[in-house]
């Protein structure tokens, strides 16, 4: 048997390191018998997600048959416009956002939030080529969901994995949605009259900053702070 | 209340909470082990395994989920199975899954292991179970294990052993412990799913015993002063903004203050703390702290006021009539501020594993794990059996600084310590 030189704790008999500081031994009496049995397993056996495929396929297959359902109406009645396009569109973008996280249960959070976004962009594109308005998808859904593709998950990293306190994730995610609006009606406006004149989003960004300074003091002040935490148990 | 005539019966009030915080990638589930003086024999086991399980109905259950309250059932799937072990220890029940058993049995080497779900039975209900089990076994194996050593197989289950104690104990004035509402958080990295970190240091009681004597308390205090001191410490050296206190849950087994045969849950978590902002503290004081929060606590009036809040919150007409499907998150939510954040680990010591000289002398040493925390966190428990006292570290945190220094500060204090871990 052997004593770790760094902590002093006895080891197993098969051990070639501390498990506790790593520190390998070195005992010329006693050399790490590697043909002990290791004292724990060591066959990992791993543990299985819960199977929801059974719910998977279920919902797969109630919104194919909707989809299908309407391409077929679509050929029989109306059949000048291509209105299957939109329940249609509507049950992919569905499976995307509720049956594909069931069905594939290793996909990663921002893999799944990816996709999902991407469902949207192709759900509005199809409506797009329904109705022949190529124009506004391109300078008008485009480039709102591309800033909220980069705005939203920013702010749900930095709330999720900084640990913001709330008073500090109230802050942005105020500040967020005041900008978000302000980007909308930017957009609105080039895309209807090619200027930009603030109007309503201007309302919207100043209350929000107002709500946000309150706050900010609060933040900034730790007597107030302390107060807060008392009186709302936060 | 719950008879064995009834096919179903409700949960307590522990097991309620127990199966509310369920997720699928977490359960509250601990396990107890007992290495063999030889290598185990499965086929014997599932023998023992067979014989016992019909004599104890409370671990013979799955758990249904109803539309209002989750409720135990008993379990006509065959099985359970003993299995060989893996080193995935306490792994997450899935109340569909292994045909619905909430008991696990598994062997490595000579290594036989119980694991057993939170929401059926609390550690001195499952060391009874496994006190009967472990005598069927050396039966099995051809030993002479008198009738008295355990619980006679042969003998028909006792109401008492399923009764709800909490239920029959509660009093009339409810409240609940004043304690500290958010401690320190020791938290570490998580690992991925699922791997499970286990430590383990065997330690002689005789020198333990000593050591806290000399300090006016008992192994446990000694063990949580311990524990206490170094996180204090650790809060040091991380140089936080705000310090807080450091809390431990402590469970308490109730049958010595209300008496009842139930094998089921009869616990209640107390909670010990220091306040860093108070000032430094020495080991000595540390002990008498503990110690006089535990006497503080850890009344009959106390224990049953607090018991009362429990059983009134479960059978309140208004929460009983929330569909369980929107209880459970409202529960998961309140563990969190009630049973996460206010303690900054948990130490549980189920006691001394007394066994008769015909049965010790084919068990070498008791182990104890305790499954995963709600967060990765580390969970310490400790058993004595022998001359020894086996404590362990478990957790599904990448650090293990705190086993570390507690296992190094035990050998400083002039302890002999032999450490056994699955990290590498
Ligand atoms: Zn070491």
């Amino acid at each position: 048997m052997s004593y770790c030189v760094n902590c002093g704790v006895e080891l197993g008999a098969g051990a070639g390191s501390c498990p506790l500081c790593h520190t390998p031994v070195q005992n010329p009496h006693a050399v790490p018998d590697n043909d002990a049995p290791p004292f724990f397993p060591t066959r990992h056996e791993g543990v299985e997600p819960v199977s929801r495929r059974m719910a998977g396929l279920l919902l797969s297959s109630m919104l194919a048959s909707v989809a299908l359902c309407c391409g077929i109406l679509n050929l029989l009645f109306y059949r000048e416009l291509w209105w299957s396009f939109f329940p249609g569109g509507a049950a992919v973008m569905l499976w995307v956002w509720f049956a594909m996280p069931l069905l594939f249960r290793r996909l990663s959070a921002w893999c799944r939030l990816t996709l999902d976004t991407l469902a949207i962009g192709v759900y509005v594109l199809l409506i797009a080529l329904a109705v022949h308005g190529l124009d506004w998808y391109l300078r008008l859904a485009v480039p709102m969901l591309l800033c909220a593709v980069c705005v939203c998950p920013t702010v749900i990293w930095v709330v999720r994995y900084r640990r913001l306190s709330i008073l500090s994730s109230a802050i942005l995610v105020l500040l967020t949605a005041g900008f978000l609006a302000a980007a909308v009606e930017l957009f609105c406006d080039l895309y209807l009259r090619g200027v930009w004149r603030p109007g309503w989003s201007l309302i919207v960004l100043i209350s929000c900053v107002g709500l946000c300074i309150p706050l900010i003091v609060i933040r900034r002040v730790p007597s107030l702070r302390e107060e807060a935490r008392r009186r709302f148990h936060v | 209340m719950a008879t064995v005539s009834t096919p179903w019966y409700r949960m307590d009030n522990a097991s309620v909470m127990y199966s509310a915080i369920q997720r699928e990638d977490y359960s509250a589930i601990y396990r107890f082990s007992a290495f063999m003086d030889r290598e185990v024999d499965p086929a014997a086991l599932q023998r023992a395994v067979d014989r016992a399980m019909p004599r104890f109905p409370g671990f013979a259950v799955r758990i249904r989920r109803g539309f209002f309250w989750h409720y135990f059932e008993p379990n006509p799937s065959p099985g359970p199975f003993v299995r060989e072990d893996s080193a995935d220890f306490c792994r997450p029940v899935r109340f569909g899954e292994d045909n619905g058993w909430l008991v696990r049995f598994l062997h490595y080497g000579r290594r036989i292991s119980l694991e057993v779900f939170h929401a059926v039975a609390d550690g001195a209900g499952a060391l009874v179970f496994f006190r009967a089990l472990l005598a069927e076994y050396l039966r099995q194996l051809g030993e002479d294990i008198p009738a008295g050593c355990a619980v006679d197989l042969d003998s028909p289950p006792s109401p008492g052993e399923l009764e709800d104690a909490y239920l029959r104990h509660a009093g009339r004035v409810s409240r609940s412990f004043t304690q500290v509402k958010r401690a320190y958080q020791d938290l570490g990295t998580p690992e991925p799913f699922y791997t499970f970190n286990v430590t383990m240091g065997f330690v002689p009681i005789a020198q333990l015993k000593e050591r806290a004597s000399a300090l006016g308390g008992t192994v446990t205090e000694y063990l949580s002063a311990v524990l206490i001191k170094l996180l204090l410490e650790k809060q040091r050296q991380e140089r936080v903004h705000r310090q807080r206190p450091v809390a431990l849950g402590i469970p308490v087994n109730l049958r010595p203050y209300f008496p009842t045969e139930t094998l089921r849950n009869f616990i209640m978590t107390v909670q010990v703390s220091a306040d860093p902002r108070l000032g430094d503290y020495s080991l000595p004081e540390l002990v008498s702290l503990v110690r006089c929060q535990m006497r503080l606590y850890a009344t009959p009036q106390n224990l049953r006021a607090v018991m009362t809040r429990g059983v009134k919150l479960q059978y309140n007409p208004l929460l009983q009539l929330i569909p369980s499907v929107l209880k459970n998150p409202i529960m998961l939510r309140s563990y969190r501020t009630s049973g996460v954040r206010p303690y900054t680990a948990t130490f549980t010591n189920p006691g001394y594993f007394a066994l008769p000289p015909e049965m010790s002398a084919h068990i070498e040493h008791m182990e104890v794990i305790l499954g995963q925390a709600a967060v990765a966190r580390p969970h310490i428990s400790a058993i004595g059996y022998g001359g020894t006292m086996e404590i362990t570290f478990s957790g599904t945190q990448q650090e293990n600084d705190l086993e570390r220094e507690f296992f190094r500060y035990l050998v400083r204090e002039g302890m002999h310590v032999r450490v056994e871990s699955t990290r590498g």
